[in-house]
């Protein structure tokens, strides 16, 4: 695909008009087991883009060469016009710009739920202790669990955990927000708190790359669905027509298999 | 589905208690079996045999006039008696600070067991069996002495240490930080005090003194040492962790007493001939440093290891910095899993101290040594007493940092995450 097509694919598809995330001919090598074959996608801004895909067809691979939690080997990838290279200013632009929510929460357990969303603004954005203080008080009150601020981690739910993380992320007011399985690791009925939250985030103009199997969340909220199989982008398309009018074979049989 | 109904979680909230007889007690536990009985027809008397030639040397025929009269060199060695009011002073230093670093402490164990959901026993007796060690060690302290101006020192002593403790208890949450400072200025104060100003020059110290200044020094030196080491063994750049590598390896495989003679012969010659005076005891401090360090690394990188994956994921992908990361989300997680570990090699040094003994410090066991060849009690055969009270004093201190450290593994919870 050229860039050309790639990026009106982008803007037909919602969003703004503007390219947030553009990769082009990434690829990534375990050893020599390759995870990522030329994957060509571009992500308009405040759009948000679902990848589904088997179990170990690169999805979180795919997500976490954006902020460079793993190295590309091959390939361009370019966030809100930063390209990532190997120099270290990029990278830490790219992060600062870019926020992760993962599968096992990975909130910093010695740290009060305040002080895990306040400690990315005073450290990176330097940010007044109070100023961080109030805007965490409003996340926390967006995420809906503002009387949980003086607690650890540890005492949260898993729901209320997966929460708190969002929070962090948006503290830093990321362009972007990456999420890898967010719900996987929660149990069924902390599930559609969680899916809200990001439901919410998605209204309100975040653009965001979501790795997920809640097909619900896709069809509802997602602009274009991403369907990867052994490293490669399979088909992309809006999530209507990609569930009920899959073109290629082997998204019929992954979405034969899980629906 | 109404589980909470059912009888057993309604009712049954203890386990029932037997009653246990005297009889039976002594059936199940002493002669349960033929094999069992006679293990206790063998070793009960033998322990009473023991505990009786104990208590008859302990308070019948064990001549305890030597200590009496030499508790001060068993303290001190040959410090300058007309400057001891430079101990006290630094002694009262040490106190504050060392009584705001346990109440720190105690706070933040509290504010973990909370977080953990672990109950804390506060009890009187658990209260009681705390005390037990540093109270054993006063009261034994106390028998020896024979006039009130140390006794009423000491008591303003401990009244410091506690007002510390309890000052240590209120420092908030974002200020705990200042109380490691504050520790670290005290101990440097305490030996300005000590040593500064006209005061007393290290060489002439000795007694348990030297042991705790090579304990806590050490210590204190080796710990930001050995973290770094742990961290430049993680290191990018090969050369930084070959070398910290080869370091680790080469302290933790010689025998401390090589080190120590190699050092005490070597050392001089490393540092510039006006230093020619570097005493015997900072060669001897060096090393230990060195030593300790090393384990303390290997200490750290253990618990470096022990901080999953997801931690630096979540540190890199909120934009900090690499020595961010490190400091704020890494270490505090790995150093807080440690602790049982480092205090453990701290006990282990505070022994290893007496080594000190063969490049011919006065350090306390040759204190206790020496006093025996003194004119009133030589050839009176008075080792055994020497040597019980200074082995007390070594066992009375480790078995209570000992107690000390299990007590806080068990608050923060380590190895249940
Ligand atoms: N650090 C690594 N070293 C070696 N191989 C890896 C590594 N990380 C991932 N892989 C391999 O790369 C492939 C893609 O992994 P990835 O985690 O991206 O899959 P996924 O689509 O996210 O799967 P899942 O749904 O199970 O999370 C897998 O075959 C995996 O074994
Ligand atoms: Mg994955």
């Amino acid at each position: 695909m050229t860039e050309s097509t790639l990026t009106s694919q982008a803007l037909e598809a919602g969003g703004t008009g503007e390219v947030m995330i553009t990769l082009e001919g990434v690829e990534k090598w375990f050893d020599d087991f390759q995870a990522l074959r030329g994957i060509d996608l571009v992500v308009g801004r405040q759009e948000t883009v679902v990848i589904c895909g088997p179990s170990g067809s690169g999805k979180s691979t795919l997500i976490r060469c954006v902020n460079r939690l793993e190295e590309h080997d091959r390939g361009r990838i370019v966030v809100d016009g930063t390209e990532l290279s190997d120099d270290v200013r990029d990278i830490q632009e790219i992060r600062r710009e870019t926020g992760m929510v993962f599968q096992s929460f990975n909130l910093f357990p010695h740290l009060t739920i305040m002080e895990n969303i306040t400690l990315a603004p005073r450290h990176v954005r330097h940010k007044p202790k109070k100023d961080a203080e109030e805007t965490a008080m409003k996340l926390l009150e967006r995420v809906k669990i503002p009387e949980q601020a003086h607690k650890y981690p540890g005492q949260l739910s898993g729901g209320q955990q997966q929460r708190a993380a969002i929070a962090r992320t948006l503290a830093m007011e990321p362009k972007v927000i990456l999420f890898d399985e967010p719900t996987s690791a929660l149990d069924p009925e902390m599930i559609k708190e969680v899916l809200d939250t990001m439901e919410e985030l998605a209204e309100s103009g975040m653009t965001m790359m979501c790795v997920t199997h809640e097909m619900g969340f896709a069809r509802a909220v997602a602009d274009r669905v991403v369907f990867m199989s052994d490293g490669g982008i399979v088909e992309v398309n809006d999530p209507e027509s990609l569930f009920t009018d899959p073109q290629e074979e082997r998204t019929q049989l992954f979405l034969s298999q899980i629906l | 589905m109404a589980t909470d109904t059912t009888p057993t979680s309604a009712t049954a909230t203890k386990p029932p208690v037997q009653k246990v007889t005297p009889a039976t007690w002594l059936r199940e536990n002493l002669f349960s079996n033929w094999w069992n009985s006679l293990l206790t027809v063998l070793f009960v008397p033998l322990i009473a045999w023991a505990l009786w030639s104990i208590g008859r040397f302990l308070f019948v025929t064990g001549r305890w006039e030597i200590i009496i009269v030499n508790l001060t060199n068993l303290m001190v060695g040959d410090f300058p008696r007309e400057q001891f009011w430079r101990l006290w002073v630094a002694m009262a230093i040490l106190a504050a600070v060392g009584g705001l670093l346990v109440g720190v402490t105690a706070a933040a164990a509290r504010e973990a067991a909370v977080i953990t959901g672990r109950e804390l026993d506060t009890s009187w007796r658990e209260t009681a069996r705390r005390l037990g060690p540093p109270v054993s060690f006063l009261v034994v302290m106390m028998l020896f002495v024979r006039t009130a101006t140390p006794l009423l020192l000491l008591v303003g002593v401990i009244a410091i240490g506690v007002a510390g403790f309890v000052l240590g208890r209120r420092v908030p949450h974002d200020r705990r930080a200042l109380v490691n400072l504050a520790v670290v200025a005290g101990v440097a104060g305490s030996l300005v005090v000590i040593s500064g100003f006209g005061g007393v020059s290290r060489d002439s110290w000795g007694g348990l003194l030297i042991t705790a200044y090579f304990t806590i020094g050490s210590l204190l030196l080796a710990f930001p040492i050995g973290v770094l080491v742990a961290l430049g063994r993680r290191s990018t750049l090969p050369v930084v962790r070959w070398t910290t590598t080869v370091y680790v390896e080469f302290f933790r495989g010689s025998p401390l007493i090589a080190l120590l003679f190699v050092g005490w012969l070597v050392l001089p010659f490393m540092f510039p001939p006006e230093w020619e005076n570097i005493t015997r005891i900072s060669r001897a401090l060096i090393i230990f440093t060195l030593f300790t360090s090393a384990y303390v690394a290997e200490i750290v990188r253990g618990g470096l290891q022990s901080i999953p994956r997801g931690q630096w994921e979540a540190a890199k992908s909120l934009g900090l910095s690499p020595w961010k990361q490190t400091r704020l989300i890494i270490l505090p997680q790995a150093l807080r899993n440690v602790i049982p570990a480092l205090v453990g090699q701290g006990i282990s040094l505070y022994k290893d101290t007496t080594l000190v003994l063969i490049i011919g410090l006065n350090d306390l066991l040759r204190v206790a040594q020496n006093i025996t060849q003194q004119p009133q009690f030589l050839g009176q055969g008075l080792i055994a007493e020497t040597l019980v009270f200074v082995s007390f004093i070594y066992w009375i201190l480790s078995y209570w940092m000992s107690r000390e450290s299990q007590r806080l593994e068990a608050r923060l919870g380590v190895g249940t995450r």
